[in-house]
């Protein structure tokens, strides 16, 4: 048995490529039902999302080089695309390495932006296909589940999806640092924009309770308000309403500081010095650098939220070398238990086929025996079966053996002699 | 030597380590181990703290070693208080260590036979003289928290305002929350200290005439005093960066009204 993986990534592939070979989840059960024939290959899944395509399957032969090619070749008759359009973009990992990559993807270190957390759901989903499609065996199970195992302890162990890696949630992380809870606040956005928006929309999603919104032209305002739910504010009546917001968007086209030093101060002390979180996402700067001097005033720019991502993203890269250490030693747990797990079917037959042999002698030779007492015939059962377990226990043992050490071709020697199926 | 207290240093040296270590890998399991042991500590030190007072006969809070060793139990309390309070973890781990660490010492001062001090108890009005000390202590222990928290609140700040981030910075409790704390222990701590300044001007009216000697533990005393009170009155005006700097340095004037007395000596001094 073994087990391969065929993908290509937003690493090896663009998305010119990676489009053309995507899957809908109707597809993924159509292409499985075609492509796991039981011969060749014995299980399968596909993983399909916008960074990845990959086919996950186990093959009956050891090698999986056979199974390998038989899925390439299927994806370029299925897709009708021509060999050379993906093969050079289209990476093969095998047994060790397959299941490197598969816990790799599902704790996210492989994904773009590494730790993102939605990666986990499109492998669980594409797993939920493979089992409705009825691809997925006892290796797949057992493999899907350790994965998610693994990206469970990766998330919890590690700080890799910690730190919020675009600006919009690092102002809500920020925001987060400086009040705790955001239940309560009140954000004010000054200007409109796209990014002031999508900012006001996570910190109200994160808790924020009220949303102010006030530009120079008050139709703007009442559009933005409507959109994110908030109050318009008449533009002369900031100076006003500044001390009522524990955070203040800024992000207009004005030319000069809308929020002042002075402003700021006043503003400061009419709320008792309550700390204030100014992001200012304009360019050129609505807010005079000279508020975030005051204290408890916190002002970052669009250059400070950036240089925040970027050393978040940095963050991250160390929190998965961590991780990296936590997906080894799980492969290797892995693989410990895949070869068990591969015996048992093994042991059972060669069970069975010893005692079909004696059940069968006994059977031809009982009737010259001639009347036996129940006792009697019991005994010549126990008799059988007794030297049958004699016979097979240190064959067993020495299967046990050759499979732990991952002697293949002992195993395979035994299974030969007996006729067993792998 | 005493087993009891040897459990105790030994469970809190425990959850020290552990608390370190869940700081810094983030575990909740180690966490768990570091709560775990505190809570054994804290069991095996009030026992030793129950068998002392009735071997002693005498409520132990005289000599330096009975002092740290209470100190310890105290500030163990006021942890127990804030994580009950509001769940931060941090708070730990710079806690747990000085815990541990004032146990140790507590094991190798010399326990000293305090004829000064039983004579005050035994004195008039000696019954005031526990109270006196207990509340000081617990007092002490307020302020440590206090410290705590403003040192966190400092640390964050600065790198609020410098924009950088150290790895310490993710693992601290958010500044409204450090504000929080530090606050409302410094409250506690103030309330106590007057409540321990005022046991001890009784006390020592009762038995000498005097509610002022003009020692040094009392001068430390009377200006931390002093300088909580000015921060409770300006508190709006000094919230958030000021007040943390006042925890700071009123942390220090604790310390020398508890250690620094020994060194410059008075009135206060026993043992």
């Amino acid at each position: 048995m073994s087990i391969i993986l065929v993908g290509l990534n937003h690493k090896t592939a663009p998305v010119e490529v990676r489009e053309r070979l995507a899957f809908t989840d109707e597809a993924c059960a159509e292409t499985l039902q075609t492509l796991v024939d039981g011969e060749l290959l014995s299980e399968g899944l596909i993983v399909s999302t916008c960074n990845r395509v990959e086919v996950l399957a186990t093959t009956r032969s050891l090698n999986g080089d056979e199974g390998a090619a038989r899925i390439s070749s299927f994806l370029s008759e299925m897709r009708h695309l021509p060999d050379n359009f993906f093969l050079g973009h289209l990476y093969t990992h095998a047994d060790e390495e397959a299941v490197r990559h598969v816990f790799r993807v599902a704790s996210s270190l492989d994904s773009m932006v590494v730790g993102e957390p939605q990666v986990l759901g499109q492998v669980r989903r594409a797993y939920s296909n493979a089992v409705t499609a009825g691809t997925a065996g006892r290796v797949l199970h057992r493999l899907v589940h350790h994965a998610l195992h693994v990206a469970k302890r990766v998330r919890s162990e590690t700080g890799i999806g910690a730190n919020a890696v675009s600006i919009s949630f690092t102002a809500v992380e920020l925001g987060r640092k400086i009040f705790g809870s955001l239940k309560g606040t009140t954000v004010l956005v000054i200007g409109a924009g796209e990014m002031a928006e999508l900012a006001a929309q996570h910190l109200s999603s994160a808790g924020a309770s009220r949303i102010l919104v006030t530009n120079r032209t008050i139709e703007t305002a009442e559009q933005l308000a409507q959109k994110i739910k908030g109050t318009a504010l008449d533009f002369s009546s900031l100076p006003a309403h500044l001390a009522e917001a524990d955070i203040i968007i800024c992000s207009t086209a004005a030319n000069e500081y809308v929020v002042t030093e002075e402003l700021a101060r006043e503003a400061l002390s009419a709320r008792q010095q309550r700390p204030a979180f100014f992001i200012d996402i304009s360019v050129p700067r609505n807010v005079d650098p000279a508020v975030g001097e005051l204290d408890n005033l916190f002002v970052f720019d669009v250059d400070d939220l950036e240089a925040v991502v970027a050393s978040n993203i940095r963050e991250r890269e160390r929190e998965a070398e961590r991780a990296e250490l936590i997906v080894e030693s799980e492969v290797m747990q892995f693989q410990q238990a895949l070869r068990s797990l591969d015996l048992g079917p093994t042991v059972a037959a060669l069970r069975q086929k010893l005692e079909e042999i004696a059940q069968a002698e006994l059977k031809r030779q009982r009737s010259r025996l001639g009347d036996l007492t129940p006792e009697q015939e019991r005994a010549v059962e126990a008799l059988l079966m007794s030297t049958v377990n004699k016979i097979s226990h240190p064959i067993i043992n020495r299967l046990r053996h050759s499979h732990d050490t991952g002697e293949e071709e002992t195993l395979k020697a035994w299974r030969d002699t007996f006729g067993l199926e792998e | 030597m005493n087993y009891l207290l040897l459990t105790a240093l030994v469970a809190y040296v425990n959850a020290a380590v552990h608390a370190v270590l869940a700081f810094a890998y983030k575990r909740r399991a180690v966490e768990r181990v570091a709560l775990m042991s505190l809570a054994l500590g804290f069991a095996a030190h009030t026992a030793a703290f129950l068998s002392d007072w009735i071997q002693d006969g005498h409520y132990p809070l005289f000599g330096l070693r009975e002092a740290l060793s209470f100190l310890a139990w105290t500030l163990v309390v006021a942890y127990g208080l804030a994580h009950f309070r509001y769940q931060v973890k941090a708070l730990g781990t710079f806690l747990m260590p000085l815990v541990a660490f004032l146990v140790t010492a507590a094991m190798l001062v010399k326990s000293s036979a305090d004829m000064r001090a039983g004579t005050i108890a035994a004195g008039a009005a000696g019954w005031v003289f526990p109270i006196h000390t207990t509340f000081l202590i617990f007092a002490y222990a307020a302020f440590f928290v206090v410290f705590a928290a403003s040192a966190m609140y400092l640390w964050q700040e600065r790198e609020l305002k410098l924009k950088t981030f150290s790895a310490l910075f993710h693992r601290l409790p958010s500044l409204t929350t450090v504000d929080d704390i530090g606050s409302t222990a410094a409250g506690i701590g103030f309330t106590l200290l007057s409540l321990g300044i005022i046991t001890g001007a009784i006390l020592s009216s009762q038995q000498t005439g005097r509610i002022w000697h003009n020692d040094p533990k009392e001068i430390f005393a009377l200006l931390t005093w002093l300088l909580y009170l000015t921060m409770i009155h300006y508190r709006i005006q000094w919230r958030g960066r000021k007040s943390a700097l006042v925890g700071v340095a009123g942390f220090g004037l604790v310390i020398f009204t508890f250690l620094g007395t020994r060194l410059m000596g008075g009135y206060h001094v026993f043992g």
